[in-house]
């Protein structure tokens, strides 16, 4: 479910191709095999939460480009991703408008 | 009686709404504690009532004993909030707060019930929200909650329900927890709703998943 509201708040002009991952074990398999040049990342999940999944980018020196995407709005879980090397960090219930403009922000072609 | 759980998507549609609204509830508490706070990933079940103490007691973990707040809702949804906390709860919140003495157990008691109050009104009324759009395009009107008040003191988990006093022949769990950063502090949010209303969560789950 959490999946599928990101999605649809993605601006529709974006041309992706769209990886899911129900985990952050999951996601670093996907990242690792070089199917995501940009992950939306969820705090808050089983087997491996997202500052697990960033500390594991960072060791590994991944060159990653991370967005957050978390319902943990405290102040300390902001600084503490972008720390770990997350990009930015956008606040569930996700808005669209959010996350067009972090993407042009980065020069991101939409 | 058997039980008919949620379908996957309505589960997990509750799920994140639960996760939503419980971010909400932890930021309020971290801002009042002064502390980081670990969420959980929201556990949902539907359970007949005769198991309901049994899965409160798997949670909150066995041989502990407990102290339990609770706090009723009604309207177009009723049923229970309860926040339970271990025995070292109550003292490090004192501590946290700031509080140099030794509180008594009254001050302790109205210490829980305040916090309490926040994480409910904070959790619940995050999931309200979020479904507001749906509620009120059937006419749904607002939802209101009771006093928050003492509900057990020190007895264990699985006591907590006593099945005989409830006319539910089952019920909605919904159960997050909130633990603090480098201190020795858990509390566990349980929801309860009986039959009608998760028949009416069902169906406004389903809408809400056909929305995305």
């Amino acid at each position: 479910m959490a999946r599928k509201m990101l999605i649809k708040a993605l601006p529709s002009s974006w041309d992706v191709d769209i990886t899911q991952a129900g985990n952050g074990e999951e996601a670093l398999a996907a990242y690792r095999a070089g199917k995501a040049d940009v992950m939306f990342l969820d705090l808050t999940m089983p087997v491996m939460d997202g500052f697990q999944v960033l500390e594991a980018l960072q060791k590994e020196g991944l060159n990653s480009f991370v967005i957050v995407v978390s319902a943990d709005i405290q102040p300390i879980a902001q600084e503490r991703v972008k720390k770990l090397g997350a990009i930015a960090f956008i606040k569930k219930p996700v808005a669209s408008d959010a996350i067009e403009s972090v993407l042009k922000q980065y020069g991101v072609a939409l | 009686m058997s039980v008919r759980p949620l379908t996957e998507d309505q589960r997990d549609a509750m799920q994140e709404i639960t996760n939503i609204a419980m971010g909400q509830a932890g930021s309020l508490l971290a801002t009042l504690l002064g502390v980081f706070v670990n969420l959980s990933v929201p556990r949902i079940n539907v359970l007949a009532l005769s198991d309901v103490a049994d899965a409160i007691g798997s949670m909150v973990g066995r041989n502990i004993e407990i102290t339990a707040v609770r706090q009723s809702f009604h309207g177009y949804l009723r049923g229970e909030a309860i926040v339970i906390y271990g025995r070292d709860g109550c003292k490090e919140l004192g501590d946290l707060m700031g509080y140099d003495e030794v509180l008594d157990r009254t001050d302790e008691i109205e210490l829980l019930l305040d916090v309490s109050n926040i994480l409910v009104g904070a959790c619940l009324g995050g999931i309200i929200d979020q479904i507001k759009g749906i509620t009120e395009a059937h006419g749904a009107g607002e939802l209101s909650f009771s006093a928050p008040s003492l509900m057990a003191e020190n007895v264990p988990a699985e006591v907590l329900i006593n099945p005989d006093k409830l006319t539910w022949t089952h019920a909605l769990l919904m159960e997050v927890n909130f633990t603090l950063e480098g201190r020795n502090f858990i509390s566990h949010l349980c929801m309860l709703m009986p039959g009608g209303s998760i028949e009416k969560m069902r169906n406004i789950l389903d809408e809400f998943v056909a929305s995305f």
